[in-house]
């Protein structure tokens, strides 16, 4: 066995950068069972915890990048260990010592995306509102009651873009006043921020910020659990607070104040999955579910891995710049889970989400037998 | 003399006092709450040296939750 | 109850039965009476009324109401218990949710003979005997998320592992495993418990938290995942799951504190003052077991005493001015007639009768010479079946009783009440045992134990008719005390003692008083141990009842409880010391290491050293940059195979307390299992806090320790290298000092204590009570009690409840003019004494003394001080010693009817021919 003597420094370091917390950890290994990893490899946040209390993260190792931060660990924890938050911590230390491996190559594009045009795909800002061409969608004003805030995916993503597109709609349908920034809006940084590029994060928010308090907005709808996400919980650390409202919540909104009316019937069975940022990180679990409930004809299930329990898509935590190998995907399990329980649509409420099961979707030769919706895609079918 | 008899009667008079307005037949000692097994062994104790002991619970029997264990360590003795 | 019309789920089974509206709470239950519940159908809608229509003696009353009654009191008790965890209370464990997920508490319904299954270990799913079960531990307990309690709960380790051994026993090819974190097996006799445990076949103690995952559609089995560190992450298949739920407060504590009062602690125990955990925050209300915080059994029991003492002190002017003795009918004399025999077979639940055919047995019972009758009885010890027994002894002129239950052991001081209430001589009295001896170790051969049943109790119906009828001697009690030990424990002994009016002589073998208290400066829970040493010693200088002794040894015990005499050496002189009772609290001492360099360098001390230290702020304290502590010290090991129970809390206490000194120093502790038990989880987790670090070792791979410099600034220091199993690597740590949790062990003076007042050891060299779980400071030695740390390494607070225990213990006796002694005991006929002496050498209390007489010497007994034992019987080569109610004849007569003569003579010739 080596022989290691404890590492101060880093020791300090990963306090200085939030992982204080893995100084409670007592090893009883309860992370390890919940971790979504261990049901494709092997893998152990106990030990990563262990490393990070000793000083000897391995910060060039890919175990360092894997967890998706999904947060399920943090919730059974007995000991309030906030293995998240010791990631992190661990990739910014990496961060700082200007490690990048490869497995790290397009973390490093869409760094470089995210610097120059506000977007990790490296595409130019004044595209940000292409999506939106063909819809009836205006540019906001201070006026307008609510900002979209489509965010990078929903914007710029061929696929993701029908999730735009069918927002807007359903708030035409309601009849609200709304509008987006276009190419003055900017990512928000989460995912950035998860794998360790705080500085990034934090250019990004001020951006965002500014653009905000310049256009006097108040309340910001949001597609994406992961804005959803920072502009509730990071943002106010810059001092700001804004009316921040998932589409989810939103919707349930317009539909019990009658803005919304359900004309037609959904004839099918629907299954919804729990986004991690949505359900854990924010305990939204209830309102997605009941605006499905109120579709007549909608039949919902639910799968065995549901609500706090939720199967993470594997996309979090800035792993939807890391490339993950076919069989080690979470979202296979998923749309398999799915597949058996019976259901002809997988609702969910997250870009990720819908990119990572529609991969596995169609990697798995589902595409005739499962559907991956947003919870928009299919209101604007019944309104 | 004759002031201590006055003082003696007085003091007499002042607990059949107390003892009526108290109640003389509820009278005890010790109340215990809870009828375990620590409850009562307590009550054994008290009551082996010389008190009044009530006992309450607010289950139909004493014995607490020991009674509803099987055996104990290390003997596995009964419970009861 | 036949006719009640509601049925459902019965709470005393954990509802895993059913149950009616009206009905018993359990056979043994206390009163033994049928009542209705909430569940009745006239309660709830004013419907049904049939039970009130059947009942033949009009006993029932539907129309009644609550009554309100009050009660005047001088002092108050609290001791509500506790309420285990209900595990539905978090999701994760899928409690309610998965049939064969059950907790703690339904899993002992389950084993339980008067369970739901009579014994059975079955599901309730399939009803199938469960062949792979998980025991789940902390299940809402040391977690600090919601839902959960920060504390450990105490007793779930033990409970568990006794779980896993009754199954064990119940089916032996049961794969039992168990998950956990750190094993806490800290109490007396817990650590052999768990070897034993840990060493039955098919029985794995894995260390890892668990995940109930999900449960097969079809077998309804559940799966588990758990994590190892060499192989990652296990999904493995049970077919029940055991969740081991903590302790919580009674459910209606904050009312319970609000009616009387009190305060309660952040946890909703009551809070106590570690310098008195029994008394409440208002004077005159005590509180004792489980409601001071998670407990055991043994100690819920002193606790419970040592509040009785409590309340004895306030209350001692009215002693006896309320209480009445019980009166007993006038004996009938019966030892002219020919016996009449009368036996009970018991079922014990489903305990024998699950193995013994009972009816056939009761049959059989008739067929015996003498046997007027029989019956059989669902519980022989339940007041019901008390009640039967006098009564029949009445109606059928029964002269001699055969009960065909359990061990005499417990219970046949009940059985001899009842005789007693009957009018008969308690003596005419005798028990077969057809439970340990016979129905739980042939559980598996039905018809043999059968008959093994009835051998028994042919034996003892043999015996039955030569019993005798005996009397018992009262004896006069001497009203003082003698405590050995001027500890705290024997000083708060000898106060409670005194303060409720009897003379205490406290013996201290060294110059002060204080013990090894003297060594502790504070408590984790923040007690200045000086300040109250002093307080508590000025305190018993003070009382004029409390004679004390110093530089004391003692030189000779003689006597028998209620009448010791002790002669001691001291600093006052030479005295003898009449007493009634003893208490030994001699305490304890602390091991000398020879591990881990301790006395080759001096930079390697135990925590008492550390802890004087560090009292006297010495510079190697506050210079040191990095001190490693290292638990279980000559403990846990072959030598010493128990834990030593407070060196967890020790190491914390003085880690946490350097931290205060000195923030930035690292303090690592090397650890095999930590065992903050109870609310000192809180404190374990607070040293993390503070950043201590806390380092798992193997006994096989024990920390290895040697000279050398600084990794950084080349100072001299001790390398302490280790492996850590989570990491897979081995840590080098600097220290500049290496504390050693050493063993607490027994005093020097226990074997020499124990010799002068005949007491026995355990195999670790402590004293060893009466009973553990029912007489926890009583010795077997009549008049001999105990406390402190003689018993066990415990807690300050720990040994104040037991000291306060054992007092209340010695008032018991001591409240009394005289003391019953056992009319079992043993007779010389003179004739046939020889005087040689052979039994006056084999009696171990020294009951017996050879008498000079015209005859020569003889043999006298002692009839106080002979415990009826019987070794001077086998002694004596004449047989002209006998022990009554156990006399050769009655001996042989169980020996005669168990193998005819014929065979006897067989045998004989077969003996004598080789």
């Amino acid at each position: 066995m080596e022989i290691e003597a404890p590492f101060k420094e880093i020791i300090e370091e990963i306090k200085e950068f939030g992982g204080e917390a893995v100084k409670y950890c007592y090893q009883c290994g309860k992370c390890d069972t919940v971790c979504p990893w261990n049901k494709v490899t092997n893998f152990s946040v106990r030990r990563l915890i262990r490393e990070a209390a000793f000083g000897f993260p391995e910060i060039d190792r890919e175990e360092v990048w894997r967890c998706t931060t999904c947060g399920r660990c943090v919730e059974v924890c007995p000991r309030e260990v906030r293995q998240v938050e010791d990631m992190v911590a661990m990739r910014r230390i990496a961060v700082g010592y200007g490690v990048s491996p490869s497995f790290l190559r397009m973390v490093r594009s869409a760094t470089a995306g995210l610097a120059a045009e506000g977007n990790p795909f490296v595409e130019d800002r004044a595209k940000r509102a292409d999506w939106a061409k063909e819809s009836d969608v205006q540019t906001f004003t201070e006026e307008m009651e609510i900002l979209y805030f489509p965010g990078c995916f929903p914007s710029y993503d061929a696929r993701l873009q029908n999730v735009a597109r069918a927002t807007a709609n359903v708030l035409n349908k309601a009849g609200v006043e709304f509008g987006i920034l276009g190419s003055e809006e900017s990512c928000c940084g989460e995912s950035i921020r998860k794998v360790g590029n705080e500085d990034l994060f934090k250019t990004l928010a001020k951006d965002n910020i500014k653009t905000f308090i310049e256009n006097g907005v108040k309340k910001i709808l949001v597609s994406s659990p992961h804005c959803y996400h920072t502009f509730k919980n990071e943002y106010p650390e810059f001092m700001v607070h804004f009316d921040v409202v998932h589409i989810t919540q939103y919707l349930l909104e317009l539909l019990n104040e009658g803005r919304l009316q359900i004309g037609k019937e959904y004839t099918k069975k629907v299954a919804y999955h729990d986004p991690c940022y949505l359900g854990r990180h924010n305990n939204v679990y209830d309102e997605p579910r009941e605006v499905l409930k109120k579709i007549p004809g909608l039949e919902l299930r639910e799968l065995y891995e549901s609500r706090e329990n939720s199967l993470c898509c594997g996309m979090g935590g800035g792993r939807i710049w890391i490339d993950t190998d076919m069989e080690e995907r979470f979202s296979n399990i998923r749309i398999e889970d799915a597949v058996e329980l019976g259901v002809e649509v997988l609702v969910t409420a997250c870009p990720y989400c819908i990119d990572a099961l529609e991969d596995s979707r169609l990697g798995l030769n589902y595409e005739d037998t499962i559907q991956v919706l947003d919870i928009t895609e299919v209101l604007q079918e019944v309104i | 003399m004759e002031g201590e008899v006055l003082l003696k009667d007085k003091i007499r008079q002042l607990k059949e006092k107390i003892e009526d307005k108290l109640g003389k037949k509820d009278f005890g000692d010790v109340l215990i709450v809870g009828g375990g097994i620590s409850g009562i062994q307590a009550s054994l104790d008290l009551a082996s040296s010389g008190f009044k002991v009530y006992l309450v619970d607010e289950a139909p029997s004493i014995g607490g939750h020991m009674a509803q264990l099987d055996k104990t360590f290390p003997t596995n003795d009964c419970s009861i | 109850m036949e006719y009640c019309p509601v049925v459902y789920p019965d709470a005393f089974n954990q509802g895993i039965s059913n149950e009616k509206a009206i009905h018993i709470y359990f056979s043994q239950a206390i009163p033994l009476i049928t009542y209705i519940d909430e569940s009745c159908l006239y309660l709830e809608e004013k419907k049904c009324r049939i039970c009130e229509n059947i009942c033949q003696n009009d006993a029932i009353d539907l129309k009644q109401e609550p009554k309100k009654k009050e009660v005047n009191v001088g002092a108050i008790i609290l001791s509500p218990g506790i309420k285990p965890y209900d595990p539905g209370a978090m999701k994760e464990y899928h409690y309610g949710d998965f049939i064969n997920v059950v907790s703690s508490m339904d899993y002992e319904r389950i084993m339980c003979a008067t369970g739901p299954y009579q014994g059975e270990i079955l599901r309730a799913f399939d009803l199938k005997s469960p062949q792979k079960i998980a025991w789940i531990q902390c299940v809402g307990s040391r977690q600090v998320i919601e839902g959960g309690n920060s504390y450990c709960s105490s007793v779930c380790c033990t409970y568990a592992q006794k779980q896993v051994i009754l199954t064990k026993d119940y089916n032996p090819d049961a794969e039992c495993t168990i998950f956990h974190n750190d094993i806490r097996s800290y109490g007396k006799d817990f650590e052999r418990f768990y070897e034993r445990t840990n060493a039955l076949p098919g029985v794995r103690f894995i260390r890892s938290y668990t995940n109930i995952v999900r449960e097969d559609p079809e077998t309804k089995n559940v799966f588990v995942r758990y994590a190892t560190n060499e192989e990652g992450v296990k999904e493995e298949e049970f077919d029940l799951v055991v969740l081991s739920v903590g302790l919580e407060p009674p459910a209606n504590y904050d009312q319970m504190a609000d009616i009387f009062d009190i305060e309660l602690n952040e946890h909703g125990f009551c809070k106590t003052d570690p310098a008195n955990p029994i008394q409440t925050t208002r004077p005159g209300i005590f509180s004792c077991g489980a409601f001071q915080g998670p407990t055991d059994i043994p100690e819920s029991v002193f606790s419970a005493s040592g509040a009785s003492s409590q309340c004895g002190q306030l209350l001692n002017f009215r002693r006896g001015k309320l209480a009445q003795d019980k009166v007993y009918p006038p004996e009938i004399d019966v030892s002219g007639e020919e016996p009449r025999i009368g036996v009970f077979v018991c079922h014990c639940g489903a305990n024998i009768s699950r193995v013994v055919d009972i009816p056939s047995t009761v049959d059989y019972c008739l067929t015996l010479p003498n046997v007027v009758y029989a019956m059989e009885q669902l519980f022989s010890c339940a007041s019901n079946s008390a009640q039967e027994i006098t009564d029949m002894i009445k109606e059928k002129g029964l002269n001699r009783v055969v009960i065909a239950a359990c061990t005499p052991r417990t219970l046949e001081p009940l059985f001899h009440d009842t005789l007693k209430e009957a009018g008969l001589n308690q003596y005419y009295l005798e028990m077969a045992n057809i439970r340990e001896h016979d129905s739980w170790v042939h559980s598996k051969a039905k018809e043999e134990a059968t008959v093994k049943a009835w051998d028994l109790i042919r034996m003892s119906v043999a015996r039955a008719n030569l019993l005798e009828p005996l009397q018992e001697i009262d004896l006069p009690v001497n009203k003082a005390a003698l405590v050995v030990g001027g500890g705290i424990a024997g000083m708060n002994c000898a106060f409670s003692i005194a303060e409720q009016g009897h003379i205490v002589h406290l013996l201290e073998k060294e110059p002060v008083l204080g013990g090894i208290a003297r060594k502790i400066h504070d408590t984790l829970e923040g007690l200045d141990v000086q300040e109250y040493l002093r307080t508590l010693i000025e305190k018993i200088y003070r009382h004029p009842l409390i004679h004390v002794y110093t530089e004391t040894t003692i030189t000779e015990v003689t006597g028998y409880v209620g009448n010791f005499v002790t002669k001691v050496q001291s600093e006052k002189g030479d005295a003898v010391i009449e007493h009634g009772a003893a208490i030994i609290a001699t305490g304890a001492d602390v091991y000398t290491p020879t591990e881990y360099l301790y006395g080759e360098d001096e930079r390697v001390l135990t925590h008492l050293e550390l802890e004087e230290l560090m009292a006297k702020e010495d510079e190697k304290v506050t210079g040191a940059q990095s001190i490693v502590m290292i638990q279980c010290v000559g403990c846990r090991n072959e030598d010493r195979d128990y834990c030593s129970r407070i060196c967890c809390s020790e190491s914390i206490k003085n880690a946490l307390k350097l931290k205060e000194i000195n923030p930035d120093l690292d303090i690592y502790v090397l650890f095999r299992d930590i065992r903050t038990y109870g609310f000192n989880e809180d404190f374990y987790r607070e040293a993390a806090d503070k950043d201590v670090r806390f380092i798992r070792y193997e006994p096989e791979a024990e920390p290895q320790i040697e000279p050398g410099t600084g990794e950084e600034d080349g100072r001299p220091v001790l390398k302490v290298t280790l492996p850590d199993y989570v990491l897979g690597k081995k840590l080098e740590l600097d220290a500049d000092l290496v504390a050693l949790a050493a063993a607490t062990i027994p005093a020097p003076t226990t074997k020499e204590v124990a010799g002068q007042f005949m007491l026995t050891l355990n195999p670790d060299g402590f004293y060893k009570e009466a009973h553990v779980k029912l007489r926890p400071v009583e010795f077997a030695t009549d008049g001999v009690f105990l406390c402190g740390l003689a018993h066990y390494p415990k807690f300050i607070p720990e040994t104040i409840n037991q000291a306060y225990g054992a007092a209340s213990r010695v008032l018991t006796l001591l409240s009394h003019d005289t003391v019953t002694a056992s009319g079992s005991i043993c007779v010389v006929e003179d004739e046939k004494c020889m005087g040689c002496g052979a039994c006056v050498t084999a009696c171990k209390y020294d009951a017996i003394k050879l008498q000079k007489t015209r005859h020569g010497d003889k043999a006298m007994v002692n009839p106080v001080l002979c415990k009826g034992d019987g070794l001077c019987n086998a002694m004596c080569p004449t047989g002209a010693i006998q022990l009554k109610h156990y006399t050769d004849e009655e001996l042989f007569s169980m020996i005669d009817t168990m193998i005819p003569v014929e065979e006897e003579e067989k045998a004989d010739a077969i003996a004598g021919g080789v």
